[in-house]
């Protein structure tokens, strides 16, 4: 038996010889126990949280009410305003950091006088601390002590009100968003033209093709894959934007700011209301999973083509 | 009439020289093949007539129009390149009509002309594919397609065989050479590959160290070698060399090796040579012009090392007059390797050179 066992495993044929080694259980068990403590237990208990009326403070035992938490978030003007909020920093802080990240990739690696220094200052703000930057920024932008409204006083202009207006408050967000992520998009377009082959570019030469040609028929085209994978980073990684809201308008004037992860953040750690925060947590995963599928659908055709 | 000239032409990469003067003419509807070892010069002489390099110094004409400061996309040149440089995101038909698109001309010509090309060269069901589905001499065909679409004045071919496999070469290089007839265009082609060049060239340029050593048609440069370079680079095997004396024998002149073999110059040779006697020399000599035993009155004795039988024939490598030598031997002339042999050397094929500076005599 041991024999035919082994043999069943070496020829391949659906590891039927193997499917029957009961020894190999106890080598999976303890990985499987280990994904499961860390990884499914949490989200299976907030899923289940999700449905319940479940309170910290004040305390109260746990109580099955359905779909009632989804309800009650799908229907407040809150969580809509929060979705909105979101949706608008992160697409177009994405739209920019990718637009300003390719021009400046494409500059870096055109071997412009200095370009490794650029090419190391440009990265710095990536490497800092979200809180430290935004506690920056805030001085910065601060209505009657930023530098920023010191200048517009200098050249004679009146003070805005970076911090304590909606739209301006956005403005903000949206621009440190870009200010510190761009590097990131810097880095990995800059690592794909490192990668796209000289001849090419030198067939489109001999043949006539314009820099501005070249780019929009070659570099970019080629690029696409790889502009894909970073657009997608860059989305998730906007939508989970907390620190920067925090710091800068903690949602503010109202909740005119409230990103999905701040109010997530309000309604478990001020309310302490974890079952609406844990309903909260499934529809914004369901959100980027949906935004996800759809995103890398539209792409595919495209994504195809160049690779 | 696109004639190209290359006058003093320099290249020269900070303080290497690479080109240190060329001068070349390459005549209108010719082929000529630039041929060399790697490092001699011979595909930054081709850039340099692309326009992807600079020249340091000197001229670039092409017909009558100096085009050594116009950019590449003006000077009406095509060029193949080793890696095929084709578009990988592209189909066939995109990538052969991406030059034509991007000069603005219009819809239907560039599909006639893609339509042309791929019927000349056979990839006409290929069309909609992207290169990475194609083979290797398909990608190439793409490549000469991409080239010929333009109707250029100058093809300029990279070294395009040298990922091809030895049969699919062959095929190509034939292939080529077909369509520059068909085409009558003028070809500057780059190869390092000696016989690549002798059979697809009107004139080879044996390039060495940014210098043309020779500038001739295939057999003049296997009969007639104009140095010590060409002549071991031309031919394969390569041709022998041994370090010898012209020396007075019996009324007539004779080539003494180191140990004194002495091989009488056939007569109609000796004018030639008569101002050499007593000078230090190279003898030259190719393998195919040796034969096994004593056919003749020049025989050396050659103590082999290897028998290599070919089929057609068999190589010998040994020595001979203590120099390292190859020759090729009928294939049933019965040797083997350390008994030695008399090798007769056919001294109407052979070739002195100066042993100073490498120059034919």
């Amino acid at each position: 038996m041991r024999y035919e066992a082994k043999k069943d495993c070496g020829r391949g044929a659906g590891g039927k010889g193997c499917m029957r080694e009961p020894i190999k259980y106890v080598f999976i068990w303890p990985a499987f126990l280990v994904v499961l403590i860390i990884a499914l237990f949490p989200l299976i208990y907030s899923l289940v949280a999700s449905f319940q009326a479940f309170r910290l403070v004040p305390p109260r035992p746990p109580r099955y009410i359905g779909f009632e938490n989804y309800g009650n978030l799908i229907t407040a003007a809150r969580f809509w305003g929060a979705v909105i909020n979101t949706a608008t920093i992160v697409f177009i802080a994405v739209a920019l950091q990718y637009i300003i990240g390719f021009a400046v990739a494409v500059a870096l690696h055109a071997k412009v006088p200095g370009e490794r220094l650029f090419r190391v200052t440009f990265l710095i703000p990536m490497l800092m601390s979200p809180i430290a930057i935004s506690l920056i920024m805030r001085m910065i932008f601060n209505s009657t002590i930023g530098p920023v409204d010191d200048l517009l006083t200098f050249f004679g202009l009146p003070n805005l009100p970076f911090l304590t207006n909606p739209t301006w408050a956005k403005g903000v967000l949206i621009t440190v968003e870009v200010w510190q992520w761009t590097p990131f998009v810097i880095l990995l377009i800059l690592a794909g033209l490192q990668t796209l082959p000289r001849d090419i570019y030198e067939a489109a030469e001999i043949e006539s093709a314009t820099p501005w040609q070249q780019f929009w028929g070659i570099t970019f085209p080629m690029l696409l894959p790889i502009s894909a994978a970073v657009i997608f980073i860059r989305i998730i990684e906007s939508f989970k934007v907390m620190d920067t809201v925090f710091v800068l308008t903690g949602g503010g004037p109202g909740t005119s700011t409230e990103t999905l992860t701040l109010f997530a953040y309000q309604e478990g750690f001020k309310k302490f209301n974890i079952g609406q925060t844990s309903a909260l947590s499934f529809l914004f995963l369901i959100t980027v999973i949906v935004f996800g599928v759809v995103y890398l659908a539209l792409l595919r055709p495209y994504l195809e083509r160049s690779r | 009439m696109a004639r190209v000239t290359l006058e003093k032409v320099q290249k020269r990469f900070g303080e290497v020289v690479v080109i240190p003067d060329l001068d070349l003419v390459v005549d209108d509807k010719e082929f000529v093949v630039l041929v060399g070892p790697s490092g001699c010069g011979k595909t930054t002489t081709l850039r340099i007539v692309a326009g992807l390099e600079e020249a340091s110094a000197g001229t670039v004409r092409i017909g009558e129009r100096d085009v050594t400061q116009i950019r590449p996309g003006q000077r009406n040149c095509s060029m193949v390149f080793q890696n095929y440089a084709l578009y990988p995101h592209m189909t066939v038909r995109q990538n052969i009509g991406y030059g034509m698109k991007v000069r603005g001309e219009p819809k239907d010509e560039i599909e006639r002309r893609i339509h042309d090309a791929a019927r000349i060269l056979g990839i006409g069901e290929y069309l909609e594919r992207r290169p990475k589905q194609l083979s290797g001499g398909q990608r190439q065909r793409v490549a000469i397609g991409r080239a010929i679409v333009r109707n250029p004045d100058v093809f300029l071919f990279d070294e395009p065989l040298s990922n091809l496999d030895a049969k699919l070469r062959i095929e190509m290089r034939t292939e080529i050479k077909r369509l520059q007839r068909r085409l009558e265009n003028t070809v500057i082609y780059v190869t390092h590959d000696q016989t690549e060049a002798m059979t697809m060239a009107d004139r080879v340029a044996v390039m060495n160290k940014g210098v043309i050593e020779q500038l001739a048609d295939p057999i003049s440069l296997y009969e007639r070698p104009a140095n010590v370079f060409v002549a071991g680079f031309i031919g394969s095997p390569s041709m022998n060399f041994m370090p010898a004396e012209l020396v007075g024998e019996n009324g007539g002149l004779a080539v003494k090796l180191e140990d004194g073999t002495a091989l009488p110059v056939p007569g109609d040779r000796q004018t030639r040579y008569g101002g050499s006697v007593g000078k230090p020399l190279t003898l030259g000599l190719r393998p195919e012009h040796m034969s096994g035993g004593q056919n003749g009155p020049a025989v050396a004795t050659l103590t082999p090392e290897a028998v290599e039988p070919l089929g057609a024939h068999t190589l010998i490598v040994g020595h001979a007059a203590s120099t390292k030598i190859t020759a090729q031997v009928d294939a049933h002339y019965a040797c083997a390797p350390d008994e030695p042999t008399p090798i007769t050397f056919d001294m109407n094929n052979m070739h002195l050179f100066d042993q100073q500076s490498g120059a034919a005599l």
